[in-house]
């Protein structure tokens, strides 16, 4: 029996090996993973390094004071004095980012939600505390009261624990995500070639006529399809880790952020790729090997492509954690295990039952498809 | 010895009215094939030859009556039947990825040839079948000729005992279908069994010890060629199935 599955596993693997397509599925989606890291990391840093003079160019409608052109020379403000209409003309124009238009004492601060205008704003803002204070404290000290009596009646301090490291979260959450997206599409193509596409092709009346059980059909067939996920998804996790290391390298020294997993984290994130794989891989050859053509069982995986996906970016977009029941339930667990790695929460239950629930599935799967397989109807219907 | 015993087959056919139609491709068909003969399965397309050597096959299950092999039956021993039997018809494909080499290396291993046996089976089929220049090369470079000397090794790889061979000159240039011809006769003499379907009559006359005529699904006719002829008063087989069928257009 075991002879017979290794033989089946064999002619598929060399079938999958000699397609183009199915190479292509397996080995060129994992490529688009270093692209989205480092893209993203690299618009991070972009947003976070944005030169002064991009910002630093604000229009006023009056005139600045010494302590004022003091201030704002310290803030490395590039002022642009003129009328508000010659301001309003000129910001629409992008000479300036922004301007500031002062009516009797009120001030106020006019531009647009752009990324360069937040970063002028914060200047502006920047400008007008310390202006405050230098008013305030100017005033208590003509009335002969001691600022520091007045101003710092109460100390804050901030002291951070623990650094919360969004981007790094965010960049190896959606790299992880963009691992499960690889591993869904590089099992649909050979799970329909392997059913589908062998009912098509008039091969399977062929293999039927051989000595082989249903089952060893089966387990072969799967197997090679799992192998084909594993190797895009393991693929992809090196990948990830390389762009990663590469993200890493450009915010270390300056944003003290770390986006690199520990080794046990590593492990655990490839356990959750390998019980995907396989889930993947059953359902796909349960659902392909009900069509009669290639074309047909393309459109039927179509929805579970979806549903691979949705479940688990959902559960990241809204912040759910995990639970013992979520970690049971299929595509949501595999998203929140892989974020709780990520964040350093490595949780065993969560994760044996995942691995539970995952190894009843496939078996119930597998089930289905044997049965399946002996069936006219799913032959030659 | 092949027994299949009144053999029904019901399928259900869907009308562009969505109406489901039941009909039978085999309506109590009942063969016997000992050690050494050629049968002749004969019919017209639709009279439901290929169900009936898929049921024999083991590809396709009969809605009632049996088929046995040496006294085993499918439902206690399918792997030990399929062990022994070569099952190919006109439209049998193979694994146009693989070589021809490769595709009777899996077939040696599927069928339980001894690994040193292997190689020098292959070799000696390559032989017989003159399939030497092309032996490493891709099932899907070869023409159709060479792919049907491919799936006629495919099937002498584990040395079966029956052959069910179903339209297999079908489509055939007149060379690869002698190869074919020849290739039945000489098993016959080596004592194995053949089930041959086929619509070219004379072709049956030529190498059938006996001959089964069927239309719309069941046994019209039956017997040695000469007595077929004998009992129509004709002087070949597709005179006699003619005389058959219209005998039976008269009754409708």
């Amino acid at each position: 029996m075991k002879n017979n599955v290794f033989n089946i596993l064999k002619k598929e693997l060399r079938e999958m090996f000699r397609d183009k397509k199915s190479l292509a599925m397996m080995l060129v989606i994992p490529i688009f993973i270093p692209l989205l890291v480092i893209g993203m990391s690299a618009l991070f840093e972009s947003q976070m390094n944005m030169p002064i003079t991009d910002y630093n160019r604000i229009g006023f409608n009056y005139e600045l004071n010494s302590v004022e052109e003091s201030i704002i020379d310290d803030l490395e403000i590039n002022p642009v004095y003129d009328t508000e209409e010659n301001l309003k003309e000129q910001f629409e124009k992008g000479e300036i980012v922004l301007y500031v238009t002062k009516n009797n004492n009120v001030y106020t601060i006019n531009g647009d939600d752009s990324d360069t205008t937040t970063y002028a704003s914060s200047l502006v803002e920047s400008y007008f505390q310390i202006y405050k204070d230098y008013l305030q404290t100017d005033y208590l000290a003509n009335h002969n009261v001691d600022p520091s009596e007045v101003l710092n009646i109460i100390t804050l301090e901030e002291n951070i624990v623990t650094e919360d490291n969004f981007f790094a979260s965010y960049v190896t959450n959606y790299a992880f995500f963009f691992i499960i997206m690889a591993i869904t599409v590089s099992a649909t193509y050979p799970a329909t070639d392997a059913t589908a596409g062998e009912k098509e092709r008039g091969t399977l009346e062929t293999l039927l006529t051989f000595p082989i059980k249903s089952k060893d059909i089966i387990i072969g067939k799967f197997l090679s399809v799992s192998l084909s996920s594993i190797i895009t998804g393991v693929l992809s996790l090196v990948l990830a880790i390389l762009s990663l290391k590469i993200a890493n390298n450009m915010f270390k020294k300056k944003k003290k952020i770390d986006l690199m997993l520990s080794s046990s984290s590593l492990i655990f994130a490839l356990i959750v790729i390998l019980a995907y794989s396989f889930l993947i891989s059953g359902l796909c050859i349960a659902i392909a090997s009900k069509s009669k053509t290639f074309k047909e069982a393309q459109s039927a995986l179509t929805p579970l492509t979806f549903i691979s996906f949705f479940p688990g970016m959902i559960a990241f977009m809204i912040g759910i954690t995990t639970t013992n029941v979520y970690a049971c339930i299929p595509f949501l667990n595999y998203t929140l295990i892989f974020t709780d790695i990520t964040s350093g929460n490595i949780n065993f239950i969560h994760i044996l039952l995942m691995l539970i629930s995952t190894v009843i599935i496939i078996i119930v799967i597998l089930k289905i498809i044997i049965k399946q397989y002996k069936s006219e109807r799913v032959l030659f219907g | 010895m092949l027994k299949a015993e009144n053999i029904k087959k019901k399928f259900t056919k869907i009308t562009k009215k969505k109406e489901q139609i039941e009909f039978y491709a085999n309506n109590g068909i009942s063969i016997e094939a000992h050690d050494g003969e050629i049968i002749g399965i004969l019919g017209p397309n639709g009279a439901g030859k290929t169900t009936l050597l898929r049921i024999i096959a083991g590809i396709l299950e009969p809605t009632s009556g049996s088929v046995s092999f040496d006294n085993l039956n499918y439902q206690d021993n399918e792997t030990e039947i399929k062990k022994n039997i070569a099952y190919l018809s006109g439209n049998t494909k193979i694994y146009n990825t693989l070589s021809c080499y490769e595709l009777l290396h899996m077939c040696a291993d599927i069928y339980g040839v001894k690994q040193e046996d292997a190689k020098t089976r292959i070799e000696k089929i390559s032989q017989t079948l003159d399939m030497n220049s092309f032996l490493y090369n891709r099932i899907g470079s070869l023409s159709t000729g060479q792919t049907q000397r491919v799936n006629i090794a495919r099937c002498l790889i584990h040395n079966p005992k029956y052959y069910i061979l179903d339209e297999a000159t079908s489509g055939l240039d007149i060379i690869s279908s002698q190869i074919i011809l020849n290739f039945i006769k000489g098993e016959k003499q080596k004592g194995k069994t053949i089930l041959y379907s086929t619509h070219y009559m004379e072709e049956a006359e030529n190498i059938c010890d006996k001959v089964i005529m069927i239309n719309k699904g069941i046994i019209i006719a039956e017997g040695t060629p000469a007595k077929i002829k004998k009992d129509t008063q004709t002087t070949n087989l597709r005179d006699a199935f003619f005389k058959l069928i219209e005998g039976d257009k008269n009754e409708e």
